[in-house]
């Protein structure tokens, strides 16, 4: 059984369709990576999955559900929760207001307050930072950020879209393990990547969209194998 | 000398009451970022509504603000949901032109019901004003500044201090990342348009009491002034917002004594004029709360 399942799901600006009939699936507890080009409908999808954008057909079902064009706090709500491309802080709430604004449908004041701990315990430059507008934070603090407030939900999925994007290499390796510590910790995590080399070290379940359609399916070693995709995503040398 | 001192508190007395109602306004654009023109004929709906309930059996001040208060609360989230919920990702100009022909139906619902060009409002008090050294002192002034000050504390707290005040921030930083916190955009739209409403229909009754009359010109002049005192603000500054409302009653107040009362508006507007061609930082920005 899968925690998210992607059915045959078109999503249009307009009249131009981004994703032409998308379909793949989440197991719990797993790390699933997709990756494709720019403008393939990466972000697209993860904005139809949140409730941002609706799709015009097709089914989401989630954690048994059908979640297809509902409203994003609703979706929230549910257990889904998406880390934004780019990030989006809100910059002119202090670090702390963007923690809560994450837990903003939880009403249980003392379960808020210990998962706010356990973020600082998990991002102690968060902790450092509490009172700091967002807005001033670094890019890699500003992820972070975004990473917890998306936590303070307590999602059942983990929703990430190009986390690494922009990032400095170290930063980005930093990302990636808070991404591994996470699934240590029994997330389930879908992520949008482009760095198909930090994807690779971490990821169960790959798949690749190309023009808004799956194009291929598989395991890591199978990518890996994958002759075309190894010279498109990898480089050509073996990885 | 003594006029100047007169003349700069009855600017300010009367520039606090322009400080209310562009609070309202402002608090709409800096969310919406929607200029909703329908504001003032929402308060004129709430100010008659109150003086009907007044003529008709009598009511009291304090229910006649509550009249009032709750009258323009409704009829700004009816606006909202008329012309502002639709038009939510689309055009900003829809929106505008809708909040205008709404601004007709209010207005015309208000004369409809009570048509004679001019109606009495109670007195907010009714005794002589105050003198101290020569100053004369209004009571209704200095209430209309005790509520400034209140609704001013108040926002703030609602917006930097309670759960309800990140929505509405997090809303205006990032609309899109809001949803994605689980802050539902629409609510959010629609609670500070009633928080807006309500504080338009408190300065509206206050306006109408200190004026001891209510006439249909109500709503056009809630609009105006309100917008004015907005943008001199800077559009979208709560604080702004105040400081605008004050340095047109200023304005005003000199203007008149020293012009003479044709000049009053005139020189508001030029004023708005000369800012605007000039491209001051302080209008051009578009930073909110």
């Amino acid at each position: 059984m899968s925690l998210l399942g992607v059915q045959d799901v078109v999503t249009a600006y307009g009249k131009i369709e981004a994703l032409k009939g998308v379909s793949l699936e989440v197991a719990p507890g797993s790390i699933t990576c997709l990756l494709g080009p720019n403008g393939a409908g990466k972000t697209t999808l993860m904005m139809t999955i949140a409730g941002i954008l609706k799709p015009k057909r097709g089914r989401i079902v989630f954690d048994g559900a059908d979640i297809a064009g509902r409203a994003p706090h609703a979706i929230v709500g549910r257990g889904v929760a998406l880390v934004p491309e780019n990030r989006l802080v809100f910059p002119g709430m202090s670090v702390l207001e963007n923690l809560l604004a994450g837990a903003y449908q939880r009403g249980d004041k003392k379960t808020v307050a210990e998962d706010l701990e356990r973020m600082f315990g998990r991002f102690p430059r968060l902790k450092e930072r509490a009172a700091q507008l967002a807005g001033t934070l670094s890019g890699g603090e500003q992820q972070m950020l975004a990473v917890a407030r998306a936590l303070m939900s307590r999602p059942k999925l983990l929703l990430m879209d190009e986390p690494s994007l922009g990032l400095a290499p170290l930063v980005v390796e930093e990302i990636f393990r808070i991404v591994a510590d996470l699934h240590k910790d029994g997330a389930t995590i879908f992520l949008v990547e482009q760095n198909a080399h930090m994807a690779l070290k971490v990821a169960h379940h790959f798949y690749l969209i190309e023009q808004g359609r799956i194009s291929f399916s598989g395991t890591p070693g199978a990518l890996a194998e994958d002759e075309v995709i190894r010279r498109a995503y990898l480089g050509s040398s073996k990885a | 000398m003594i006029d100047l001192a007169q003349n700069t508190l009855d600017g300010l007395f009367l520039g606090s009451s322009y400080a209310l109602l562009a609070l309202g306004f402002t608090l709409i654009f800096g969310v919406l970022r929607r200029v909703n023109l329908s504001y003032g004929p929402a308060i004129m709906l709430g100010c008659y509504a109150a003086t009907w309930a007044h003529l008709s059996f009598g009511a009291g001040l304090l229910a006649l603000a509550a009249i009032a208060v709750l009258c323009t609360t409704l009829a700004g989230a009816y606006v909202e949901r008329l012309c502002f919920a639709p038009h939510r990702q689309s055009s900003a100009i829809a929106a505008m032109v809708a909040s205008f022909a709404l601004w007709m139906q209010l207005e015309e619902l208000a004369t409809l019901a009570l048509p004679r060009h001019i109606y009495d409002f109670p007195p907010l008090y009714a005794g002589a004003p105050l003198d101290f050294w020569g100053l004369s002192l209004r009571v209704e002034s200095l209430v209309m500044l005790g509520a400034a000050i209140a609704v001013c504390a108040l926002l703030w707290w609602i917006l930097y201090r309670a759960r309800f005040g990140i929505a509405v921030r997090a809303v205006i930083d990032q609309p899109n990342a809001a949803q994605l916190a689980g802050i539902s955009v629409p609510r959010t739209f629609m609670l500070t348009f009633a928080m807006a409403s309500a504080i338009g229909g408190l300065a509206g009754f206050l306006i109408a009491a200190s004026h001891e009359q209510v006439t249909p010109m109500l709503g056009m002049w809630s609009t105006l002034k309100g917008l004015l005192a907005m943008m001199l603000g800077g559009l979208g500054s709560l604080p702004g917002a105040v400081a605008g409302g004050l340095a047109l009653g200023l304005l005003e107040a000199h203007s008149q004594w020293f012009l003479g009362p044709q000049a009053r508006d005139l020189i508001a507007y030029a004023l708005l004029f000369l800012l605007l061609a000039a491209r001051v930082p302080w209008m051009t920005t578009r930073s909110a709360s």
